[in-house]
């Protein structure tokens, strides 16, 4: 990480401000790898975050031009700036499940429905912790968090018979897949993926929150028994087990199968434009 | 110059454009979603972008975020859409981006009367976002034509000032048909005393300009500068350390950048105030027209009153409210809230008076009963209230 945090990151944010033991640090270096793994220079890409422990431990890190938005409206924002932005750089997200699946869930289905370029990596610590660890849609039945101290009762969104990644493809978004942070080499290759869709990619990536889940779900704050436990209930697609949770992999791939909103729009303007210019010459 | 009959919906559209507007959001609303149509019509035809968000605060937070890469935007809504506007426009104060927001108020609160014009967002439009810590630029316009020359001094404030600037306009400005003179040469822009300032951008080293100074572009992103665009408390460096000391100097900024200069903001209009006047009625926006033609006429049958219509109303033009004497405030409003602030503005031993109604405009008989119950010194109170209704 040290080469590349040199090349891609601010000095003055390593390390980042995550709890010791979080696991936040290896999705943020995973997609930090998968960049560099591509060959981006840091004038190749526009950085946003969100609120909460995801957006905040990865604001202002990225070494180019960056942006933190307000709870769960960073994706109107980039599809706001797309347009206005050089069509040659990218925009990358790093949020949260709060952000994505909760508050900000309308407008991402919106970016998935216009294929706007951006790659929204959510970083899922399994509810509200930042807040002191209250749950939220992704939180496993049964767990106990601040607000469901009795375990928690709803129905969440990573159930195989309404999974979040289900509803996005209906939705139109053309690059979808979920990993656990501990995946490594396989999370990479597919941030390459990823990144490489020009259009609307998510990787849904659940991380060990070891000072607000891991005491309040299992009574510890032993980083070792969290990120076991996440592991233990994690298996690549078609290798899943009756205790898999969370079933890894690319979900749908139809990467730069659709016009990009922003590029699309463009197209269309030049067009009547021209049309305009020509009637107004005769 | 051009000339038409038209709604001020078409004039804001016209005066946009002219002042470089390249992306505008909308979500369709009642009596602002004209100015919607009339942009996906007409950006194009410039090269520019019209583009529909899921709900308000999606449309401003793509204006906003169209305008930190660089390009003029503008969003236009009412009431109902103005409060979703919230978060975006704390956004563009904090990350001082320009941008100009169009609200065409109707009768609220809620959905109220979505055909009708009203006043109630006086007080939302000074804190249209949360936390406080900051001023805020406001124009109020009372024509379709002088809509469409504030919607360009709009976009040119925000320009300087690097921060959003609200046109407050209502429902009759909106959708009422009037002449309109849209220039095109730049004598006719001049002689019509239009500013219009450029967009450049930050070039760094730091993440932003940490500066209360004005005239200093804002921070563009895509231009590999470095920038941040953020909603925290930033440092000079950029990063959020969330320190009081830094947070003081962001809020300084905020506030003095609009305060230290309110000169070139403040516009008004006066109206026989120079002869001590024994009433001076106050209006702004539409009820405006229906004040001064009685004024006009009171003044013909030699009663003393004079008028004072603010047009800019952020910051609140306090020093026009110098005389010791009787003031009307009229309003498209019941609960009064620009009496609020003359009251806090004026001298003491000054008489403040409230005359409210909604949905439609004071008449000039109604003025003229109002003016005799005060020169009689009777207690203005509404047919079946109890109390003067301020
Ligand atoms: S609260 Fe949890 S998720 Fe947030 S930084 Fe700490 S360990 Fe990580």
């Amino acid at each position: 990480m040290d080469k590349l945090a040199r090349k891609y990151l601010r000095a003055r944010k390593i390390p980042s401000t995550a709890c010791s033991g979080c696991g936040l640090g290896q999705c943020h270096k995973a997609l930090v790898k998968a960049l560099a793994d591509l060959d981006y220079e840091v004038d190749d890409i526009i950085w946003g975050t969100s609120i909460g422990c995801s957006g905040r431990q990865t604001f202002a890190t990225w070494n180019g031009d960056n942006f933190a938005g307000t709870h769960g409206r960073v994706y109107p924002i980039a599809r706001g700036l797309r347009i206005a932005m050089p069509d040659d750089m990218k925009i990358i997200l790093t949020v949260g499940d709060g952000d994505a699946f909760g508050i900000g869930f309308n407008h991402v289905l919106h970016s998935a429905r216009t294929n706007t370029q951006m790659t929204v990596l959510v970083c899922d610590n399994l509810g509200y912790q930042s807040t002191g660890g209250q749950f939220g849609w992704t939180t496993p039945p049964g767990i106990v968090t601040d607000s469901s101290p009795y375990g928690m009762s709803e129905p969440n969104w990573v159930q195989p018979d309404m999974d979040v990644l289900k509803i996005l493809k209906e939705a139109g978004a053309t690059f979808l897949a979920r990993h656990v942070s501990m995946d490594g080499a396989a999370l990479v290759e597919t941030l390459k993926k990823a990144v490489q869709n020009n259009g609307f990619s998510l990787v849904h990536t659940v991380f060990p929150c070891t000072t607000n889940f891991a005491k309040n779900a299992l009574g510890s704050r032993n980083a070792v028994n969290i990120f076991n436990w996440i592991k233990d209930r994690a298996a690549p697609l078609g290798e899943e087990t009756e205790d898999t949770i969370w079933r890894t992999g690319v979900y749908h791939d139809a990467s730069n199968s659709r016009p990009e909103f922003s590029q699309a729009l463009k197209k269309q303007v030049s067009d009547i434009q021209r049309r305009f210019q020509d009637e107004g010459s005769h | 110059m051009k000339r038409y009959l038209e709604t001020g919906n078409f004039a804001i559209t016209e005066g946009a454009i002219l002042a470089g507007c390249r992306l505008f959001a909308g979500y369709p609303i009642t009596p602002a979603t004209e100015i919607a149509e009339a942009m996906s019509i007409n950006l194009p035809r410039v090269g520019g972008y019209y583009v529909q968000a899921e709900d308000e605060c999606a449309a401003m937070h793509m204006a906003v975020g169209a305008a930190s890469g660089g390009l003029k935007t503008m969003t236009a809504t009412s009431g109902p859409g103005f409060i979703l506007y919230a978060d975006p426009y704390g956004w563009a104060i904090g990350c001082e981006i320009p941008i100009v927001v169009l609200n065409s108020q109707r009768v609220g609160p809620v959905s109220g009367i979505t055909g009708a014009p009203g006043q109630g967002e006086f007080y939302n439009s000074r804190y249209p976002t949360q936390g406080g810590n900051y001023e805020t630029i406001v124009l109020a316009p009372n024509s379709a034509q002088e809509a469409m020359e504030l919607t360009i001094e709009a976009f040119y404030l925000s320009e300087r000032f690097r921060t959003p600037v609200t046109v407050l306009a209502d429902q009759l400005i909106t959708d009422g048909l009037e002449d309109i003179s849209v220039p095109e040469t730049d004598e006719e822009k001049e002689a019509m005393g239009l500013r219009f300032a450029e967009r450049e951008f930050h070039k760094g080293p730091e993440f932003y300009p940490p500066t209360d100074e004005i005239d200093v572009p804002p921070v563009v992103l895509g231009k590999n500068t470095g920038a941040m665009c953020s909603d925290w408390t930033p440092t000079e460096e950029g990063y959020d350390i969330e320190t009081v000391e830094a947070h003081h100097k962001h809020s300084y900024r905020m506030i003095y950048k609009i305060r230290n200069n309110k000169d070139i903001i403040t516009r008004y209009e006066t109206l026989f105030v120079d002869d001590d006047p024994d009433i001076i009625a106050v209006s702004y926006g539409t009820p405006s027209r229906s004040v001064k033609t009685a004024v006009k006429k009171a003044r013909e049958k030699g009663l003393k009153i004079g008028m004072i219509r603010p047009i800019s109303l952020w910051p609140f033009p306090d020093e026009l409210f110098s005389q010791k004497t009787k003031y009307l405030v009229v309003e498209l409003d019941y609960d009064g809230q620009m009496v609020r602030e003359v009251k806090r503005a004026a001298p003491g031993g000054s008489e403040i008076h409230f005359f409210g109604k909604c949905g439609e405009l004071p008449t000039v008989v109604e003025m003229h009963e109002t003016f005799d119950k005060l020169l009689n010194n009777e207690p203005l109170r509404p047919e079946g209230w109890e109390k003067e209704a301020w």
